[in-house]
């Protein structure tokens, strides 16, 4: 896998806000979520924690890309 | 009033599913297709039969990960290394299996924590069970066919980690990964999937087979998990015992599924699975259409 340092700010910026996403998630309910984020439904009282799980998965995965990203130079993938 | 399900029920269920999530046939397909057959008021959308199917999931998860402890051992112990040093080490065949295993559970997580209720609701019945029974039979039969390379005497022999972690690539791990996320379709067979993907990117059958457990480990594992509350919450009321007894029955035939399957194809394919699906989703779909 060969690093590219400069996809370590992005890796991060999108990390955070996947975790924000998340909390937004567990925090809402379906009925007050911003209406662009799927799973918006007017009048829901549906907690989707699934889907801020998803993104809690994913935000902590980019933090992970980006963590190895900062790793010495040298190639270790064949 | 009756318990919603008996402990016989329980029983025969948890022996199923026991046997069925390892063999590449579908457990959710004969979870919804055994209690239709059987006559019993079972159905798939049932909160209770939900929340026993917890307990068994459950029971199988812990008994793939004990099974193959010494590689999960081995396999964290990498990914620890990796996490340190920033970087998969040169050779370092467990940290490398560790990341496989990784990006391979993450698209079909998602897609599980996105897409299974809408799913479940979609192909909640038997007779679409049965019928995806024979397309997870077809599919076998196809994996065998396009096999990237045929079965070769010494397959068994040599470190299996080692093998594993050197023929997948990343981009191979993911797609292997998210084709188990067709399992989420009652019918369509979770290690089935994952054999089959290893199959088409190089793997012999019984490399095929220990990746896909140890794949289906984690993803199982926490999708019970995360929904272990219905078990001890009110929607467990008068399923907690029965879900016990079948928790047991699953875990006692998982391992002897498990077992008998690394034995099995040291020398074998996926052949006799796919004929098997193929011949029961023909037998049933027949039944529930007279």
């Amino acid at each position: 896998m060969t690093k590219n340092r400069k996809l370590i700010p992005p890796a991060i910026v999108l990390g955070v806000l996947l975790i924000v996403v998340a909390i937004v998630y567990f925090v809402d309910n379906a009925g007050a979520l911003p209406s662009f984020f799927p799973g918006h439904q007017a009048g829901s009282t549906h907690h989707h924690a699934k889907h801020g799980i998803a993104a809690l998965l994913l935000g902590l995965g980019c933090f992970v890309f980006a963590w190895f990203q900062s790793g010495p130079a040298r190639p270790a993938d064949a | 009033m009756h318990d919603p399900i008996s402990y016989f029920q329980a029983l025969v269920l948890g022996l199923v599913q026991g046997v069925a999530e390892p063999f590449p046939v579908s457990s959710l397909g004969h979870a919804v297709i055994l209690p239709r057959l059987l006559g019993w008021n079972i159905h798939q959308n049932d909160q209770f039969f939900l929340t026993f199917l917890v307990a068994t999931h459950l029971a199988t998860a812990i008994v793939l990960f004990f099974f193959f402890l010494r590689d999960w051992m081995r396999i964290l112990r990498g990914l620890g290394r990796s996490l340190r040093d920033r970087e998969i080490g040169q050779g370092d065949v467990d940290a490398r299996l560790g990341w496989l295993l990784v990006v391979g559970t993450i698209p079909a997580g998602l897609l599980g924590l996105v897409l299974e209720h809408a799913l479940r609701t979609l192909f909640a019945s038997a007779a679409s069970a049965a019928a995806f029974l024979i397309l997870n039979g077809i599919l076998l039969l196809l994996f065998e066919r396009w096999r990237k390379r045929a079965p070769a005497v010494g397959d068994e022999l040599g470190d299996h980690d080692a093998h594993m972690a050197q023929t997948l690539t990343f981009r191979q791990a993911v797609a292997v990964g998210t084709a188990q996320a067709a399992a989420l379709i009652p019918g369509i067979s979770r290690s089935g999937m994952t054999m089959g993907g290893g199959l088409l990117v190089g793997l012999s059958n019984e490399d095929a087979a220990r990746y896909g457990f140890l794949l289906a480990t984690p993803i199982i594992g926490a999708a019970a998990l995360l929904k272990l509350p219905d078990l001890f919450g009110s929607a467990g009321d008068g399923v907690r015992g029965p879900a016990l007894v079948g928790a047991l029955a699953a875990a006692l035939t998982t391992y002897f599924a498990v077992k008998f399957l690394l034995r099995f194809f040291e020398t074998n394919r996926l052949t006799p699975f796919g004929i098997y699906c193929i011949a029961a989703g023909s037998i049933c779909t027949l039944i529930f259409a007279f």
